[in-house]
């Protein structure tokens, strides 16, 4: 029964079926060929149930949202303000890549946005100052991973609402992470650039006055950033409120910008449905499966299967990453996490392991699945954003990146903490 | 049969954007409630109506991603393919994904059913009649089962005249979104 999920996962997805229906497929075949008693008499509850939700409604709220700031022009005066306070270290501009990803991360709940939405604005900067390709649009797909990590994020709410865990603490077990996997994309670029500067390109200073002065280009983000993290910690909104509440705001920024008319938010609109749909049909199929897997008991079959190994709980964690890091070459990141997380997660917690904190890790994850090729979402979107060049300079300059990223890893098996701390204190 | 998907195009894009709309009427009703709350009553009943209205969107919102071709699917060995390869893998993720649509839309039914003839009502204060909610649901299922299966037929029909060019416009593998 676990030889034919998983060969059956691989093999359909490998004939290109959308990844939403090959888990509504491999639901159908446990139920003919394992099930004892017939499970997809319930299908038409199980897809009611698992789309009825005010939880999942966050998502397309947290895409709107996204288009609307990347449709409204934030995204320029972010990055020309953050470049005005980070572009004097060694590395110059690509730290403002890092930092505008990290920023806008905070705000929209995708990663694949924010690589685009950074692209777009960086990639001609790059070109006229004459900064070295690789490590450049290298630091624009990883720093675009952040978006996954730095809450809001979409992903944590889909682990949340399938492994039935706390969204608002993911949200806070992952600011922490976030945060320090960007500073470690910084770190890493000012020690390439201290040993090979030819790497970087020209570093820049501003004045304090012009730093001040960027200052108010921040204010709008920060301030999104400020009301929906904050209306939900102090408890005024659940994450789904938050997002009204963030959406409201943009909404407002967008006009403050004079970019609010009916072609832009028509646009915003579509692009929302669109998205959200593609994503809910693959979190249904994952619900659908989860339901089968369950009832037909796989996770049982594959947690004996693990424990005849004979491997301790670290060392069936590093095989689970492992795994995790190899399906990455070719699966990107929604995919790879809902189609893993019912069989994988169950596991982990029978180990011993705790939820939360392995959901971080698991983003951690699926954001170098984001730029391993040759299935790397964030390579292509930056890639595309160049219109030039080699693509092997973005996948090249993504490597240091994806080292932090490991390291990352390993920091947060060491300390766990490192995740727990804020929402065990909060 | 070219201008019967775009028409179905079309209708999917109108639906997009009035699925959007009932989103943002959400938004209005949920903001007004966080503030009633904060001023010490409550609306009630939010949780309850963002539930249907996202259900709603995503029986809905599917369709309009199918023709847009925003399904994610990992299409690494199918870009390897010849045009007429690539046509069948995209025939045969088409049929598979018809197929889904039917069995859903037919097993939504029997949930509509039993409501209708229960007269079941949510077990909340509004007390909302099901059938409401889950009419809405189903409809959007049947939507994307009618959708899907008259995209096949044309997917076919294209293949049988061996304009490959024409199945990957309806049903060839878009980036990831």
């Amino acid at each position: 029964m676990i030889a034919f999920t998983s060969v059956g996962l691989l093999g359909l997805l490998t004939l290109s079926i959308p990844v939403g229906i090959v888990l509504f497929l491999l639901a159908f075949g446990i139920d003919t060929f394992f099930s004892p008693f017939p499970l997809m008499r319930g299908l038409g509850q199980v897809v009611w149930s698992s789309s009825n939700s005010a939880t999942l409604i966050a998502i397309p709220l947290f895409v709107l949202l996204g288009e609307i700031l990347v449709r409204s022009g934030v995204a320029r005066r972010t990055y020309t303000a953050l470049e005005k306070w980070v572009a004097w270290m060694p590395g110059g501009l690509i730290h403002a890549n890092i930092a505008t990803s990290t920023m806008f991360s905070a705000t929209s709940g995708s990663s694949v946005a924010t690589a685009a939405t950074v692209a777009t604005v960086a990639m001609p900067q790059a070109k006229a100052l004459g900064y070295n390709q690789k490590l450049f649009s290298g630091a624009i797909a990883a720093g675009g991973t952040l978006g996954i990590m730095i809450p809001p994020s979409i992903n944590l709410i889909v682990y949340g609402f399938l492994t039935e865990s706390s969204i608002p603490q993911l949200f806070l077990a992952g600011l922490v992470p976030g945060l320090l996997l960007a500073a470690l994309f910084m770190m890493i670029t000012v020690v390439i650039c201290i040993f090979k500067p030819s790497l970087g390109g020209p570093r820049q200073s501003s004045s304090l006055g012009e730093k001040l002065e960027g200052l108010t280009d921040l204010l709008p983000i920060l301030g999104l950033f400020g009301a929906i993290v904050g209306s939900i910690y102090a408890g005024w909104a659940t994450p789904t409120e938050a997002a009204t509440v963030g959406v409201a705001i943009a909404l407002l920024i967008a006009a403050h910008q004079k970019a609010l008319n009916w072609e832009m938010l028509s646009k915003a609109l579509r692009g929302s449905v669109k998205t959200s749909a593609m994503i809910m049909l693959v979190v249904i199929g994952a619900y659908v499966l989860n339901f089968a897997l369950t009832a037909a008991g796989v996770s049982r079959a594959l947690q004996n299967v693990l424990n005849g190994l004979g491997l301790g709980p670290l060392e069936t964690l590093l095989v689970i990453i492992l795994i995790y890091i190899i399906l990455g070459f070719f699966i990107e990141t929604l995919s790879l996490m809902v189609a893993t997380i019912p069989i994988v997660v169950p596991i982990i917690v029978q180990l011993g392991y705790d939820k939360i904190w392995f959901g971080i890790l698991m983003i951690i994850l699926v954001e170098m699945a984001l730029i391993t090729p040759p299935v790397g979402l964030n390579l292509y979107v930056v890639q595309a954003a160049r219109k030039s060049g080699s693509f092997s300079d973005v996948m090249l300059g993504c490597i240091p990146y994806a080292l932090a990223m490991l390291a990352m890893v390993g920091l947060l098996i060491l300390l766990p903490q490192l995740a727990l701390f804020l929402p065990s204190t909060l | 049969m070219t201008s019967l998907v775009s028409l179905i195009r079309r209708i999917n894009d109108r639906l997009a954007i009035g699925v959007g709309l009932i989103l943002l009427a959400c938004v209005v009703f949920t903001l007004l409630e966080i503030v009633t709350r904060r001023l010490g009553g409550s609306l009630g009943g939010v949780d309850e109506i963002s539930g249907y209205v996202m259900a709603v969107t995503t029986s809905w919102g599917i369709s309009y991603a199918l023709t847009e071709q925003a399904h994610v699917r990992i299409d690494l060995l199918r870009q390897r393919l010849v045009p007429f390869g690539r046509a069948v893998f995209d025939i045969i993720s088409l049929l598979c994904l018809s197929g889904t649509a039917i069995v859903v839309a037919w097993r939504g039914w029997a949930v509509l059913e039993k409501t209708l003839s229960t007269g079941a009502r949510a077990n909340t204060p509004l007390e909302t009649p099901l059938w409401i909610p889950q009419s809405l649901w189903w409809a959007g299922w049947v939507w994307f089962a009618v959708s899907a299966s008259i995209l096949l037929v044309s997917v076919l029909v294209k293949f049988l005249s061996s304009d490959y060019q024409s199945v990957d416009d309806i049903a060839g593998a878009r980036g990831e979104a």
